[in-house]
């Protein structure tokens, strides 16, 4: 292959490091009113009036926005295909504020400094309200933090308002009480995950305007350009063929930027004042106002028998959602749906839950979407499962997992908020990955613990996991490839590259089918009036879903190049070889840049574009293995990863080094999360770690070594082979982490993150039940 | 109305100061994030400001009869590249903020903002390091405890100005600093513990044991030192109950955002018999 499973660079690398104007903020009209959100103090409250009076007497302010400018259209930020498994439980603006950081009214002004002068002179009453503050309180609590008649779902998803229960779900394969009864050894476990926290460098910004044509045109760093469109038109009521959405450059989104932040705001502000306006979040709105991952407790009770068979999982969920329900329903089922598979021989499964309301920030998508809090918890019981067999992790994984060419009922049962599908594993090289990382961490010399020096233990400990790519029969994706004069191309996609590279391999795979160099194609993403449509990116779905709709289009131009040469050589278009520079045709020769001049300028007049679609029919699961190495330091509790070993099965790597990038950007984000991202509230629902120096991301002090390496797999109905990458990478390290930790001082720490507090007080708590 | 200088020496600097009270700024890494406002926008400052960054004549350093001398304005980057500084202090420095902070930031701001997780200030305690402080008409020589008061509270007066830090250059034969963060970089300190020895043919000739962010102010303890000087190693290391003992009721911490009280006492004391121990 020419152009596929290549290293090139990113196509759009150089030209952000030379500080090209290419980002959202980057393209804002110079006189743009700027807008801001006037945010609730309470966590719960009703407002009872707002006095804008001594505000809009300031000069420069322009409009100030309210509940009352808005019409009572329930609609979902969440930004999934219509119609949204998330209920519609949001308003532009409400009477009703459900957690600090919410919007009370928005002010637009002409400079940054007015806005935040008139934010300051408006006045609000609140009746406060009880909040509730803790998950596991909110279920039929005597606060009701949805009672507005308008909130609905679209579709049964288990939302029940009343009870503060935005989801629930059950399903069960065989009878997992009976088996649990009937099982060798069982292990009954809690676990709990935190709300982490995305911190992609380039906070939330939108900007709009009017054109001449009288649309509204808007700019925003948002991963979904097309749902924003229908959300929008839905909610405000304005015409979808008057609204046109442009994804420029995004500075990183990890599901953060799959919602609706601003666009309701920033289109109304210029709706109203016909005037151009923008809006950019602070990072504390982005940790207070946009939203976070799902905090999940999981009870888990596993059942084995003697001979280490795996016989039953019996898993309940509670997820929070905080004050809106996106996501809620589809995430916690990713969490079953997504992790239980790997065990795919029990007998019997059970996954049953809820989603339930309360008054924090809310939760929504984040790379891993349930899946890591699932594996935290399944890889955490599967390790104290086996410390009870007395078996090793690797053995008994090994006997258990899910190989090439099985299956799991759960695929068929169990889908993203409605019914799954069917499939075998047609590419899955888990057995070689769980295999390959033994070796490359030394596991066998390591197991479970050296002691380095008087202080440290290095251990080691592992995880495995799946994900998917894309979501079968609902997320679709299309490309349109247009032949230019001289020759090249412009290769036009729905696709939303956030940082991730996807304009590269889309090049790439272009390139490979029209067998030309990928310089030669000129990509264009997400614009809502010049793209073909895509849902967006998320759900690991751009390589798969939209990089087979590219393959497809280049195809098909491929053959319209072989029809057109044969045209002109008069000849029979199976005698044409065509390479993608040179076609021939017997004796006679010509280039692509000829033939392309020729058709544009002298004869046969005509356009050459192929447009294709491609909308999944199954989601092939990645598949990978986290090793861990890690130096413990039993006086301080503090753990330093020493080595993290990942061996991914993700089909072709289509460009080997970004996909690099995607799994070890998940690594050091999983990394995060396990041991260092500490969510706090204090006791009247206000984030204290709102802010970079106290909610705390690993920098590159703390990443020592990555060791990455891909199986070699090949996904038949893949683009050139290939399956999703951009979750798998996060999904191991909380377990591999937390299992290395057991194998290095033996106490088991069961809620994220794991911080040196919470170890050395489990080491105390062990060392006392000792004497 | 709130008055902004930017002096151009430090004469003019303590004349401004003997008329009004300001807010001394050197390299603002601890009064930009205590005043800042919305991202941005500048820093909210309240009270009068005077702005030392550029004052050559506090922008030294230099080794003088066995000591140190560091002017005030001289930022903790150089001081740690500069070769007579002493081990303790380079280690200290190293595991500050991040590189463009401690291109700013100086050991007179750790001093003047006076918080108990200050990276430098063990390091001073344990040096017995001096603070030259002067005003328009008047001059002294402070030790570095007698500075510190307590949390954000210092004996400088309005008119008066850090002008530089003596260090007396010691001898010892191992040292340690540890401090236990959040993570390794850009964190302030849950902890801090600083040891530093003179040990000759088996005899602790000199010890010296700081602790940071577990008290109002660093926790140094003179009379503990001297009850253990004198005795071989072996000795020391088996009276290690006693010394943690001793230790013990004047490390105070508080349960806060970074961490708890219980995790900083265990983990203090930890690494106070980890030194001893590893002598």
């Amino acid at each position: 292959m020419k152009s596929v499973n290549k290293t090139i660079p990113s196509i759009d690398g150089k030209g952000l490091m030379m500080g090209r104007p290419a980002f959202t903020d980057d393209l804002a009209e110079k006189n743009s009113l700027i807008v801001k959100v006037l945010r609730s103090p309470h966590p719960f409250a009703k407002i009872l009036n707002i006095d804008k009076s001594k505000a809009l007497e300031l000069e420069g302010v322009e409009l100030i926005l309210t509940h009352e400018d808005f019409k009572r259209n329930s609609y979902t930020r969440a930004g999934q295909g219509y119609p949204e498994p998330s209920p519609h439980d949001k308003f532009v603006l409400d009477e009703y504020v459900r957690h600090i950081g919410d919007e009370v009214c928005c002010v637009a002004a002409v400079t940054k400094e007015i806005c935040e002068e008139a934010l300051e002179l408006i006045k609000v009453e609140y009746e406060v309200l009880n909040p509730i503050l803790n998950f596991e309180d909110a279920i039929d609590n005597k606060s009701i933090i949805h009672d507005e008649p308008e909130a609905h779902e679209m579709f049964p998803i288990g939302f029940e308002p009343k009870r503060n229960i935005a989801a629930s779900y059950k399903m069960e394969v065989g009878n997992t009480e009976e088996d649990v009864k009937k099982s060798d050894v069982v292990i009954k476990q809690s676990f709990y995950t935190q709300a982490q926290a995305h911190v992609m460098m380039e906070p939330h910004t939108v900007n709009a305007r009017i054109d001449y044509l009288n649309r509204l045109v808007l700019y925003s760093a948002t991963q979904t350009p097309i749902h924003v469109r229908r959300i929008l038109s839905q909610t405000l009521e304005f015409p979808l063929s008057r609204i046109r959405v442009i994804k420029p450059r995004v500075g990183g989104g990890f599901g953060g930027k799959q919602a609706l932040h601003g666009e309701m705001l920033v289109s109304a502000v210029t709706l109203r004042t016909g005037k151009p306006s923008k809006m950019v979040f602070t990072r504390k709105e982005v940790f207070e106002s946009s939203y976070s991952r799902h905090p999940m407790r999981f009870d888990i009770t596993l059942g084995a028998s003697k001979d280490g068979m795996l016989e039953t999982i019996d898993c309940y969920v509670l997820s929070d959602t905080g004050a809106y329900g996106e996501h809620a329903l589809t995430v916690f089922m990713v969490a079953g749906s997504k992790v239980l598979p790997l065990y795919n021989k029990v007998k019997s499964v059970r996954f049953h839950g809820h989603v339930a309301y309360t008054n924090h920030t809310p939760a929504g998508a984040f790379r891993g979407y349930g899946a890591i809090q699932g594996n935290f918890a399944l890889e955490s019981a599967i390790d104290m499962l086996v410390d009870k067999l007395g078996m090793d992790p690797i053995e008994f994984r090994d006997k258990n997992m899910i190989k090439q060419g099985e299956t799991s009922p759960i695929f068929a049962i169990m889908g993203e908020g409605t019914e799954g599908t069917a499939m075998n594993m047609e590419s899955c090289e888990l057995e070689f990955c769980l295999n390959r990382g033994y070796e490359l961490i030394n596991w066998k010399n390591t197991y479970p613990y050296i002691q380095v020096s008087k202080n440290i233990r290095r251990s080691v400990g592992m995880a495995i996991a799946m994900q998917g790519s894309g979501i079968p029969y609902i997320d679709m994706g299309s490309a349109t490839i247009k032949l230019n004069d001289d020759g090249f191309y412009n290769l036009m996609v729905g696709a939303t590259d956030i940082g991730q590279g996807s304009d590269t391999i889309l090049a790439q795979i272009a390139a490979e089918t029209l067998g030309c160099d990928t310089s030669q194609i000129i990509v264009y993403s997400s614009d809502s009036d010049l793209t073909p449509f895509d849902t967006g990116a998320y759900a690991s779905s751009t390589t798969y879903i939209s990089g087979n709709a590219v393959y497809k289009a280049a195809l098909k131009m491929r053959q319209m190049i072989v029809r057109e040469a044969a045209l002109a050589f008069k000849v029979d278009e199976s005698i044409i070889e065509y390479d993608g520079t040179t076609i021939k045709a017997d004796d006679k020769e010509m280039t692509i840049n000829e033939l392309s001049n020729r058709l544009y300028y002298n004869e046969d007049q005509k356009q050459l574009t192929s447009t294709e679609s491609y909308v999944g029919t199954k989601s092939p699961p990645p598949f990978m293995a986290g090793y861990v190495m890690i130096d413990l330091d039993t006086e301080t509790g503090e753990v330093k990863i020493v080595d993290y070993v990942s061996v991914v099965d993700c089909g072709t790597t289509i460009n080997p080094s970004l996909a690099k990038g995607q799994v070890e950007g998940g690594i050091v984000q999983g990394i995060g999360m396990a041991i260092y991202e500490e969510v706090l509230y204090n006791s009247s629902g206000k984030l204290v770690t709102n802010n970079l120096l106290n909610y705390k991301i690993p920098t590159r002090k703390e990443i020592n070594k990555l060791t990455t390496e891909f199986a070699k797999s090949y996904e038949d109905s893949g683009p050139y082979g290939a399956k999703s990458v951009g979750e798998i990478g996060i999904d191991t390290p909380p377990a591999a982490i937390a299992n290395a930790i057991y194998n290095a001082v033996g106490v088991r720490i069961t809620s994220l993150p794991i911080t040196p507090e919470k170890i050395l007080l489990e080491m105390k708590k062990r060392e006392g039940e000792k004497r | 109305m709130v008055k902004h200088i930017i002096p151009n020496s430090l004469s003019e600097a303590l004349d401004y100061m003997s008329k009004d009270e300001y807010k001394i700024v050197s390299g603002g890494t601890d009064l930009m994030v205590q005043k800042r406002a919305w991202a941005e926008t500048p820093p909210k400052f309240d009270q009068n400001t005077i702005y030392i960054f550029n004052l050559m004549d506090l922008k030294y350093i230099k080794k003088e009869n066995n000591k140190i001398i560091i002017g005030a304005n001289y930022p903790v980057e150089k001081i740690k590249d500069f070769k007579s500084t002493p081990i303790l202090l380079k280690k200290a420095i190293e595991i500050m903020a991040s590189p463009a902070l401690r291109n700013l930031a100086t050991i007179a701001g750790n001093i003047g903002n006076a918080s108990p997780a200050g990276d430098t200030l063990p390091i001073l305690y344990v040096h017995d390091a001096l603070v030259k402080i002067v005003s328009k008409n008047n001059s002294r020589i402070v030790p570095i405890n007698e500075v510190i008061l307590s949390v954000r509270k210092t004996c400088i007066n309005k008119d008066e100005m850090i002008k530089e830090i003596i260090i007396p250059i010691l001898e010892f034969t191992k040292t340690s600093f540890v401090k236990v963060g959040g993570r390794k970089a850009d964190a302030i300190s849950k902890t801090s513990f600083t040891g530093a020895v003179n040990v000759k043919d088996g005899i602790v000739k000199d010890i010296r044991i700081a602790f940071g962010a577990v008290n109002v102010t660093v926790v140094r303890k003179k009379e503990i030192e001297n009850k253990y000087k004198g005795l071989s190693v072996l000795e020391l290391q088996s009276r290690i109950n006693e010394i943690l003992n001793d230790y013990e009721p004047f490390i105070k911490p508080i349960t806060d955002q970074r961490s708890n009280k219980d995790y900083r006492k265990q983990v203090s004391l930890n690494l106070l018999k980890e030194f001893i121990n590893n002598l």
